[in-house]
């Protein structure tokens, strides 16, 4: 059962990369505009079924509707900001969490009731599936996940830790009042948040939907664990986040592999559950202590 | 005073409203024989509801042009199940509150079923079910009868097939750990103990996941000569089938009826070519099927699967067992439904046992290139 390691490994990683690209945006979220935002997995499907519409259905060539895809995602998460989020921007937390949650469970059965219930197929980025490598069977799709995930980490970083408009939105996300009194447009910082953080709930979407498929259900699956990794990395932090998907990943799949295949789900969460009780702010989790 | 003015006034309106309904109610009662059938028409399975209602109206249509039965025409009543276990059991109480309700048509679903089942049991009137779970029949309530082959004779015919004909000894069981996943792994394991065979590897998932690499790994180092498989939901054997593929498995699979799912075909593609499955309906089983699908596909344009198949055969053994029985009383038709031997529908030829099982085998097919090829149809002496 050694033999199988490596190729254990290459997919917990690349499934790990999943999670860990669907986190980002939980925690740009919660890093820019504090609002945990359970709809985020629902980014994610919506992005999924628009690019499925655009290439099956309108015909649209495989890259424009992959990035028309996203592009249009941008556009719903400034709707979705000012129909979830902006009404109840001066209230607590609690209340703007429940909104999303409400969201989540309303996108979709909008998806549902309009496209129906049948899940599809969308075609992977590269025409060849894989390769192989040694023993291991390089899946294309992952691989890509990989590399994307990483591109949007550094960005990421980069926007958030080296450019006045990541300052911004750190600030905003710190103090709204003393933002605004230094003169940032609170509004425009929040929307340009939740524009982003659809931008890349919609790439998890795109990239994943060759693996999983694209079915109404999706987005609860990849949530939850991005949530978890989140959780487990350290509340709203980016590395933390990246590192919490990897770890669920390969739990997940090593444990599947060596322990028990009915309880796949049960060991991200158990890592989780030891995270929360060796060291309740996660790996990297030091921006609460900042913000109190 | 005015009160009460206002208040006659307004009885006298619903009166006059309800009257033409009510006595137009009654009339049509007195005319037809009417079959509640409770179907999805909203939620998840909405679409496959439609096809349920497609094929009790093929049968219907052919029942009344030839006029009908006991000289009554026969009329159905739909009411919406929403796809779920709560909106079932409504659906149900508000078809049996009408007294004029003959007979049931209830879901393909096992667990809807279970949900009715005991309202079903107060109402004491037939209901046809197309539910596949053994126990729907089994636990002593007289008015279900199934016009499907249930879960026990797949199982039978996947370790009969799976072993005897196409001669496999070590044997892999892959199944999802929801209540048919599992019932399903605990009947191929009892049928091929019977046969003395115990699976080399059997492996449970929980539904919608993400990734099955670590099953297809332990299958491949299993050295397993047969896969076997129970999957709920056609995205996790979509998913399965493509990792099984591109992780070089070969071995040959036999599954439950969902490997010959449209949409799991759709989804999986070649991952699917040259699997095996077995089926409850498939067009080319039998001349009534062969039949069935031409009608069918000449009025709605699609080729039918058994989300309708089953329903059509449910409305003409009802309509046998009223003209037989020469009576609309629930009894009378119990007992002419349970007379039935030899019928020969869509789904196979039914020979109605004590538990209300119409069917007892299934046929086994082949994916070839994406097309369903009919191999044969396995039967078993009925319990």
């Amino acid at each position: 059962m050694l033999a199988i390691l490596p190729q254990l490994i290459y997919t917990g990683l690349g499934i790990g990369a999943i999670y860990a690209l669907c986190s980002l945006g939980f925690v740009l979220l919660i890093r820019a505009a504090n609002v945990v935002n359970f709809a985020q997995g629902q980014f994610s499907m919506l992005g999924a079924y628009i690019m499925l519409v655009l290439l099956v259905g309108v015909g649209v060539p495989y890259w424009a509707a992959f990035l028309l895809a996203v592009i249009l995602m941008a556009g719903f998460g400034v709707v979705f900001a000012g129909a979830v989020y902006w009404p109840l921007r001066h209230r607590s937390q609690l209340a703007v969490i429940i909104s999303t949650i409400g969201a989540s469970i309303l996108l979709p059965n909008v998806v549902l009731a309009t496209y129906g219930p049948s899940p599809a197929t969308v075609p992977g980025l590269f025409a060849n599936p894989g390769f192989m490598v040694g023993p291991i069977f390089v899946d294309t799709q992952y691989l890509s996940v990989m590399v994307i995930t990483v591109a949007m980490v550094v960005l990421q970083y980069v926007i958030f830790e080296k450019t006045l408009l990541g300052k911004k939105l750190q600030a905003t996300s710190q103090d709204k009042e003393m933002a605004s009194m230094l003169g940032i447009s609170v509004a425009a910082m929040v929307l340009i948040t939740f524009a982003y953080s659809a931008i890349l709930g919609a790439l998890a979407g795109v990239l994943v939907a060759p693996i999983l498929f694209v079915s109404v259900g999706m987005g609860g699956t990849l949530a939850l664990k991005a949530f978890a990794a989140n959780i487990i990395g350290g509340y709203g932090n980016i590395p933390g986040a990246i590192l919490g998907g990897l770890i669920i990943g390969l739990a997940e799949t090593l444990g599947a592999a060596y322990i028990s295949t009915p309880y796949k789900d049960a060991f991200g969460f158990l890592i989780l559950l030891l995270v929360l009780l060796v060291r309740p702010r996660g790996l990297f989790g030091e921006l609460i202590a900042e913000k109190a | 005073m005015t009160d009460i003015t206002r208040r006659a006034v307004m009885l006298g309106t619903t009166a006059a409203l309800a009257a033409p309904a009510i006595l137009a109610s009654t009339a049509r009662a007195a005319e037809t024989i009417r079959i509640g059938v409770t179907s999805p028409q909203t939620g998840a399975a909405a679409e496959s509801g439609k096809y349920m209602r497609d094929g009790i109206k093929l049968a219907l249509d052919a029942i009344n042009a030839k006029g009908g039965v006991l000289g009554r025409k026969l009329e159905t009543v739909v009411a919406d199940d929403q796809t779920t276990n709560p909106g079932s059991v409504l659906a149900f109480s508000k078809l049996a509150a009408d007294p004029s309700m003959v007979a049931f048509i209830g879901s393909i679903r096992s667990t809807q079923v279970q949900a009715m089942a005991p309202s079903v049991l107060k109402v004491a009137k037939p209901m046809m079910i197309g539910g596949t779970d053994p126990k729907l029949t089994h636990q002593g309530n007289p008015w279900l009868f199934r016009c499907r082959p249930n879960d026990t004779y797949s199982a039978k015919t996947i370790a009969a097939y799976g072993t005897q004909v196409m001669g496999h000894k070590k044997i892999a069981l892959i199944y999802s750990t929801d209540a048919f996943g599992t019932g399903g792994h605990d009947a191929l394991t009892a049928e091929l103990k019977a046969l003395g065979i115990t699976p080399v590897l059997s492996l449970g998932y929980a539904n919608q996941q993400a990734d099955f690499t670590p099953m297809v790994l332990q299958i491949r180092a299993s050295g397993a000569d047969l896969i076997t498989s129970y999957f709920t939901y056609e995205t996790d054997l979509g998913v399965f089938a493509k990792q099984l593929r591109q992780l070089g498995v070969q071995t040959p699979w036999l599954g439950s009826p969902s490997i010959v799912d449209t949409v799991a075909l759709k989804l999986a593609g070649p991952a699917l070519y040259g699997t095996y499955g077995v089926a409850d309906f498939t067009v080319d089983a039998n001349p009534q099927a062969k039949a069935y699908a031409a009608e069918y596909q000449k009025q709605f344009k699609v080729v039918p699967d058994n989300q309708s198949s089953w329903a059509f055969d449910a409305v003409n053994i009802l309509a046998m067992a009223i003209a037989t029985a020469k009576s609309t009383d629930p009894k009378a038709i119990r007992a002419a439904i349970l007379a039935i031997q030899g019928y020969k529908g869509t789904e196979g030829t039914y020979d109605f046992d004590k538990n209300g099982d119409g069917l007892h085998g299934y046929s086994v097919v082949q994916n070839k290139a994406g097309k369903i090829d009919f191999i044969k149809y396995v039967s078993f002496p009925k319990a």
